[in-house]
C-alpha cells in the first residue's frame, strides 16, 4: 500500500518531521518499508499558456499549428493533440526545459514550421497516465505564471506492507493515528457537516442474516461527470490509482483516505429498494469488466427490485454503472462480512482494492463518514444536491471490556511497562482503558479487530515501546551440545559420503507417478491434488529415480558426471507407523555410482564398488541376495544391519536401464536411516595388534561361478579365530575352464612366532576345510 | 730423510675436487689420496725403517695429513651436495596457480552445510534438533497454530494439499514440528527442526515449490521477549560475524504474539530480513494443553536465504538443479 506525505498532512502535522524520521516511525510501527520515493518534479520552464490562434499545418495533416500567448509573449507551437481549442489554458514548456525523462525541448522544425517549444500532457509532465491528449488547466489560472506555483507535487510516497491483522491501517487515517502516537501529535476529526436538501428516492435495506451489517447511501443529483481537481489526481496517481472521472476518483479517495470502500450507482438506472442477499445457485452478473460471472450462493450480491446490480463489495455491475451521461448518483456505504467477501474475491480472482480492505475488516462506525467525506470532496462550489444519508444498520454485539493483571506485562515482555507510558499510549490510540494499581481493563475500538485478549495489548504496548529498545538477555536451553540420533546420523552419512567424493544433492520430492512405478510398483503414491504441474502430481516413494535423472542432467550437459547421494523422505499411502491420518514417510539415504563418470573415461566402477562404499558407511552392514523390480536379476541385494533389513542395494536392470535411455550401467542403494542408532555406526571392537612376526599364504581355489567369496572369508576368520588376520580376495578369474578365486591370508598369533612345521599345519587346515566345506579344489602350483 | 710435500699433495687434491662433476668420485678422491696405494700409505709403509723420533714425528705429520685430507673431502663433498641441491630447487619452480583437479567443496550439499551450522550454533547453547512428518494434517499445519480456516495462507493457490477434504497437506512449514514435538514432550522444550517445506511455486530464478525452514521453539517457566532478543543476536552474531548489525520490527505471524522479523545490516548498507520470530501465542501453548505458567518464543529461518546471502549465490533454482558445475564449489 502506498502512502503520500501531504496526504497523511491532513490527519496530523508532519511539517516539522523528516522523512528520514518518517520512514523510521513506520518501521518501527511494523510498517515494512517496501519501497520510499520523493516526487521532486523539475518545472522549470513550463508555463500557463492560452491558446489563441489554431490553424492546419500546411505541410501535414496529423498535426496544428497553434499561437500560444504565455503572457511575456505569444509563441507559435506545432501540437499533435486534438482535445483543445481556442482559448484553452494550458502547460506549455518552453524551449530549453525539461519534461518527463529528462527530455528537452528546444525550437525544432516541423515539416518546415518553426515550433518553439511543446504543449504538454499530463504524462508528458510525469503526473499522470493520460491518453486524453493535452493537460487542460482551468480557464482562471493566470497567463504566463509557472507551472509549478499552480501545481505544487512536490511530495514523498512511501510502499509500505500492512500485516493482515491491521485492517485498520489500510488507510492514510489508519496509518496517521498510529503515528500520532510515535510523535505525540494530535490526530485531526476532519469532520462534516451535510447540508441535504432533497429527499431520496430509493429504499434500501441490509437483507437478512449477518452477512451486511450495515448498508448505507446517499443519493446525489445534477452530478457532471468531469475530471477531477489537479490535487486529487496528483494524490491519487502519486499512489498508483488510476485517474478515471471525479466520481469514481472521488470513491477511490476517500477508500485510501479513511478506509471505507464506496461505490457508486448511476440512480437512473436503478429501481426500489437497495438490498443485499446471497446469491442465488447459477445467478449470473455481469460485472463492470464486462465479464459474465456465474454465481453461487456462498455470494453476496447488491439487488434493486429487478436484479443483482453489484457483487457485494468485490465489484459493481455493468448495467448500473456511472458514465459520462449520468446525471444522478446513489453512493452505498456498507459493511459486509470479511469471510464471504475474501472467498468470493479469492473464488473469481478478483481482487481489488475494496475487497482487500473487506476481507480484513473495516471500521464498523465508519460508513457515514464515508459519505461525507464523499461529498466534501465536491467543494463548495459544486452545483450538486443531495439528500440525507439513508442507513440501514442492525443491532453489532460490542466488544466486552477485558481485565488482566499488569504483572503479565513484565512476565511476558521482561521489562517494567510503567502507568505513564501505558496510559499515553492507549489514549492515543484511541483504546477505552482503565489503570488501577493492579490491573489494566480495555475495550477495543470499532476499526480494531485484533484485540481481544491481554496478549493483544501487551503487542502494542511492546510496540509502541519500541522492539529495539528492549534488552537482550541470553537463556540456555537443556540440551546443551546434544543435537540428538536423528542429527548425529545424518551428519555422520553426510560427512562419510563427501569424504568418497560423493556429491550430495538435494532434489525436488515430486516426480511423475510412472517413475515410482519402476521401481515400487507395490506402493501406492501420495499425489499432491493441486499439483504444480501434471508431471509433479505425485511425490516419491524411493531416492532413486531423482539420483537417475541428476546423473542424467549432468551427464547430458557437460559430457561428464559424478557418484551422488541423496538424505531425504520418500511418501507412500500406507498408513504412517506413528502417527494418525498422515501417509507413510521414511527418511532415507540414496547412493548412485555409474559405471563410468564419463562417457570417454577408463576407470569403470561395479556393483562391487557400491558394496564397498557400505561397507566403508556401515559398520557389519550384510548383504543377501533379493530381486526387486527394476533391478539386475542377480545383482540385487538386501541391505541388513545385524540381522535386520535396512535396505537395498543393486544394479539398475537393463531393461530399465533401456526405458531410461541410459548407455551404461548404474549402481544403486538406498538405506532407511530411521532405525539407525549413531552409537552403533562409531562404535566397533577394535582388533589388538600382535606383536609377532606374520605367516602368509597366497592360495587359488577352484570355485563355483555363484560361490560368495565372502563366505570362504567368513570362514578362515572362523578358523583362525585366536589370530590377527588380513583376509583379503586378489583374485576372481574365469577361464574356459571355470572360476578361479585367489585368497591371501595374513595371520598372526597374539603369543608366538609360528615355526615352519606350524606354519604348515595351519595351511593344510585351512586348505582342507575350506575345500570340505565348499566343495572347491585348489589349484596346486603349476596346474 | 725426504718427507712427502704435503703441499704439493694438496694442491693436488683441490686440483682434483674442482674436477668432479659426480658425487661418487669422492669416493674415488678417497681411495687415490688415502687408499692402500696412495701416496700416504706409501709413506706410512716407511715409516718402520724410521727412528723412534723420527717415526713419531713423520707418523704424526702422515695422521694430520690423513685427517686433513678426510675433512676437506668431507666438507667439499658436502658443499658439492648442497650445490647441487641448490641447482636442483632453483630449476624447480612449479605455478601452483595451475589446479590439476579443480574442485575446492567437500562435496555436502550448501544447503547441508548452512543447515548444519545453524544447527551448531543453538546446540552451543542448549537446543536439541526435532524433527516431523514432512506430509502433515492441516491441523497441525494451520490450526494448531492459530491459523484459522478463511487464512489466506490455506488457499490451494497456496499450499499443496493431498485430498479433497483439505485435511492433509505438504507443511508449508516447519512450524508444524513445535506442535508435534509438544505433543509428545513435557516441558521445558529447546528445539530446532531443520527440514523441507512445499508451496505452490514453480521452480525459477527466486521460487521453488521445496525449500528448506529451520524452526526453532523455547518453552520454559519464565522466558521473555527480552530472552527471544538475545537468543537470535547470538545467532545472528555467530553465523554473520560479530560485527552485524541487527534490528527488530513488528510483525505478524498468527501463532506468535508480539511477532518480530529481524533484520541484519548487509555490506552495501542494506536492511535484510532474514528471520521472523515472536512470543508464541497462548492459543498455541493451550493447543497442546501446556501449562498455564509455561510461556516461550519461536522463531523460522530460510535455510536458502542464509545460502544466498552467505556465498551470493543469485538464483533458489541452483540449490535443486544439481548442476555438478555448482556442486563442486562448495
Amino acid at each position: 500500500m502506498k502512502i503520500l506525505k501531504s496526504w497523511l498532512n491532513e490527519w496530523i502535522n508532519l511539517d516539522n518531521i523528516s522523512d528520514i524520521d518518517l520512514s523510521n516511525a513506520l518501521e518501527s510501527l511494523g510498517f515494512e518499508i517496501e519501497n520510499y520515493t520523493e516526487i521532486n518534479p523539475n518545472y522549470e520552464n513550463i508555463v500557463v499558456g492560452k491558446v489563441v490562434e489554431l490553424y492546419h499545418h500546411p505541410n501535414a495533416d496529423k498535426v496544428r499549428v497553434t499561437k500560444v500567448d504565455v503572457g511575456s509573449k505569444i509563441y507559435e507551437i506545432v501540437c499533435g493533440a486534438w482535445n483543445f481549442d481556442i482559448g484553452a489554458v494550458v502547460p506549455v514548456a518552453l524551449p530549453k526545459s525539461t519534461i518527463k525523462d529528462n527530455f528537452l525541448i528546444d525550437e525544432r522544425d516541423i515539416r518546415g514550421i518553426k515550433s518553439n517549444g511543446m504543449i504538454c500532457s499530463a504524462s508528458e509532465l510525469d503526473l499522470w497516465e493520460d491518453h486524453d491528449g493535452i493537460l487542460l488547466l482551468d480557464d482562471n489560472e493566470k497567463i504566463g505564471s509557472d507551472f509549478s506555483s499552480i501545481y505544487d507535487s512536490n511530495d514523498s510516497v512511501w510502499e509500505i506492507g500492512v500485516t493482515p491483522n491491521r485492517g485498520d491501517c489500510m488507510s492514510h487515517l489508519g496509518v496517521a493515528r498510529e503515528l500520532s502516537n510515535y510523535f505525540d501529535l494530535k490526530l485531526a476529526s476532519n469532520s462534516i457537516k451535510l447540508k441535504p436538501t432533497i429527499k431520496p428516492i430509493l429504499k434500501i435495506n441490509s437483507g437478512k442474516g449477518n452477512g451486511c451489517l450495515s448498508y448505507q447511501s446517499i443519493e446525489i443529483e445534477n452530478i457532471t461527470i468531469e475530471d477531477s481537481s489537479l490535487k486529487i489526481k496528483h494524490r491519487l496517481s502519486s499512489i498508483g490509482v488510476r485517474i478515471i472521472n471525479n466520481v469514481v476518483d472521488y470513491t477511490n479517495y476517500v477508500l485510501h483516505d479513511i478506509g471505507q470502500p464506496l461505490h457508486a450507482f448511476d440512480r437512473d438506472k436503478l429501481f426500489g429498494t437497495i438490498s443485499v442477499r446471497n446469491a442465488k445457485s447459477n445467478e449470473e452478473l455481469v460485472t463492470l469488466d464486462s465479464q459474465n460471472r456465474i454465481l453461487d450462493t456462498s455470494d453476496l450480491v447488491i439487488t434493486d427490485n429487478d436484479k443483482a446490480i453489484a457483487l457485494a463489495g468485490v465489484m459493481g455491475g455493468f448495467d448500473s454503472e456511472v458514465t459520462s451521461d449520468t446525471k444522478n448518483l446513489l453512493i452505498e456505504s456498507a459493511y459486509f462480512d470479511k469471510v464471504s467477501i475474501m472467498k468470493t474475491s479469492r473464488k473469481l480472482n478478483l481482487i481489488s482494492d475494496a475487497s482487500i480492505r473487506f476481507e480484513r475488516g473495516i471500521d464498523r462506525n465508519i460508513q457515514s463518514f464515508g459519505l461525507e467525506r464523499f461529498i466534501y470532496l465536491f467543494g463548495d462550489s459544486s452545483d450538486i444536491i443531495y439528500s440525507d444519508i439513508q442507513n440501514d444498520t442492525k443491532n453489532f454485539e460490542t466488544n466486552s471490556s477485558v481485565k488482566f493483571d499488569k504483572k503479565k506485562i513484565t512476565d511476558i515482555l521482561g521489562i517494567e511497562i510503567d502507568d505513564k507510558f501505558i496510559s499515553k499510549t492507549l489514549s492515543s490510540l484511541q483504546i477505552l482503558h482503565t489503570l488501577t494499581k493492579d490491573y489494566i481493563e480495555f475495550s477495543s475500538p470499532s476499526w480494531r479487530y485484533d484485540l481481544e485478549r491481554p496478549i493483544d495489548i501487551i503487542e502494542e504496548l511492546a510496540k509502541h515501546y519500541g522492539f529495539n529498545n528492549f534488552p537482550s538477555t541470553l537463556p540456555v536451553g537443556n540440551k546443551l551440545n546434544n543435537v540428538g540420533n536423528y542429527w548425529k546420523v545424518r551428519k555422520y552419512f553426510i560427512n562419510k559420503l563427501s569424504n568418497l567424493n560423493f556429491h550430495e544433492i538435494q532434489t525436488l520430492s515430486f516426480l511423475d507417478d510412472s517413475l515410482n512405478q519402476i521401481f515400487t510398483p507395490e506402493l501406492k503414491s501420495v499425489n499432491v491434488i493441486n499439483p504444480i504441474d501434471k508431471s509433479q502430481e505425485s511425490m516419491r516413494t524411493n531416492l532413486y529415480s531423482t539420483l537417475i535423472n541428476t546423473y542424467i542432467f549432468n551427464l547430458d550437459k557437460h559430457s561428464y558426471s559424478g557418484q551422488y547421494f541423496e538424505i531425504n523422505n520418500t511418501y507412500d499411502m500406507a498408513a504412517h507407523k506413528k502417527y494418525k491420518s498422515i501417509p507413510n514417510q521414511n527418511y532415507k539415504l540414496g547412493i548412485l555410482i555409474p559405471k563410468k563418470l564419463t562417457s570417454t573415461n577408463n576407470t569403470e566402477y561395479t556393483v562391487q564398488d557400491l558394496a564397498s562404499t557400505l561397507r566403508k558407511i556401515i559398520p557389519s552392514v550384510g548383504f543377501e541376495k533379493l530381486q526387486k523390480p527394476g533391478f539386475h536379476k542377480n545383482n540385487s541385494y538386501l541391505i541388513t544391519l545385524n540381522g535386520s533389513p535396512i535396505g537395498h542395494m543393486g544394479q539398475l536392470s537393463y531393461s530399465t536401464q533401456h526405458e531410461l535411455n541410459l548407455n551404461n550401467e548404474i549402481f544403486l542403494a538406498e538405506i532407511n536411516l530411521e532405525p539407525l542408532k549413531f552409537s552403533s555406526l562409531v562404535s566397533y571392537n577394535y582388533n589388538p595388534l600382535s606383536q609377532y612376526p606374520y605367516i602368509k599364504f597366497d592360495l587359488s581355489f577352484k570355485v563355483p561361478d555363484d560361490l560368495i567369496s565372502q563366505k570362504l572369508i567368513d570362514e578362515i576368520e572362523l578358523l583362525l579365530n585366536d589370530n590377527e588376520n588380513q583376509i583379503s580376495i586378489f583374485d576372481d578369474y574365469t577361464n574356459e575352464i571355470s572360476r578361479n578365486l585367489g585368497i591371501r591370508i595374513i595371520t598372526r598369533s597374539y603369543e608366538k612366532t609360528y615355526n615352519e612345521q606350524e606354519t604348515t599345519e595351519i595351511l593344510n587346515n585351512v586348505v582342507s576345510k575350506l575345500t570340505k566345506k565348499f566343495l572347491i579344489t585348489l589349484n596346486e602350483k603349476g596346474n | 730423510m725426504p718427507e712427502l710435500n704435503f703441499d704439493k699433495v694438496y694442491a693436488s687434491l683441490n686440483l682434483r675436487i674442482k674436477d668432479i662433476t659426480n658425487i661418487d668420485e669422492f669416493d674415488e678422491l678417497t681411495k687415490e689420496f688415502l687408499g692402500k696405494n696412495s701416496l700416504i700409505a706409501e709413506e706410512r709403509k716407511k715409516l718402520s725403517s724410521l727412528s723412534s723420533d723420527d717415526k713419531k714425528n713423520y707418523g704424526r705429520k702422515l695422521t694430520e695429513a690423513t685427517e686433513f685430507i678426510t675433512s676437506e673431502i668431507k666438507a667439499q663433498r658436502q658443499l658439492f651436495l648442497n650445490s647441487q641441491f641448490t641447482s636442483r630447487e632453483e630449476v624447480e619452480n612449479t605455478d601452483i596457480s595451475i589446479d590439476w583437479t579443480p574442485s575446492r567443496g567437500s562435496y555436502k550439499h550448501v544447503l547441508s552445510t548452512v543447515m548444519d551450522e545453524v544447527v551448531s550454533i543453538f546446540s552451543s547453547i542448549g537446543y536439541e534438533v526435532a524433527h516431523g512428518p514432512e506430509a502433515e494434517t492441516s491441523w497441525h499445519n494451520f490450526d494448531a497454530l492459530n491459523t484459522p480456516d478463511w487464512h489466506p495462507a490455506r488457499y490451494e493457490s497456496d499450499t499443496l494439499y493431498l485430498d479433497k477434504n483439505l485435511d492433509t497437506l505438504l507443511r508449508t512449514q516447519t512450524s508444524t514440528v513445535q506442535i508435534r514435538h509438544m505433543e509428545e514432550n513435557d516441558p521445558p522444550v529447546y528445539i530446532v527442526a531443520p527440514g523441507r517445506v512445499f508451496r505452490s511455486d514453480q521452480l525459477d530464478a527466486t521460487h521453488s515449490p521445496v525449500f528448506h525452514q529451520l524452526e526453532g521453539l523455547a518453552v520454559d517457566k519464565n522466558l521473555t521477549f527480552t530472552d527471544l532478543k538475545g537468543t537470535l543476536e547470538y545467532f545472528v552474531k555467530e553465523f554473520f560475524g560479530n560485527d552485524i548489525e541487527t534490528k527488530f520490527i513488528p510483525h505478524f505471524f498468527p501463532f506468535t504474539e508480539p511477532s518480530a522479523e529481524v533484520l541484519v545490516k548487509w555490506q552495501n548498507g542494506e536492511w535484510l530480513e532474514i528471520l521472523g520470530c515472536g512470543m508464541v501465542d497462548p492459543n498455541v501453548l493451550s493447543n497442546v494443553n501446556y501449562p498455564d505458567n509455561y510461556k516461550g518464543f519461536a522463531w523460522g529461518v530460510g535455510i536458502e536465504r542464509l545460502a544466498m546471502l552467505r556465498y551470493k549465490i543469485d538464483h533458489i533454482k541452483n540449490f535443486y538443479d544439481n548442476d555438478i558445475r555448482f556442486l563442486e564449489q562448495f
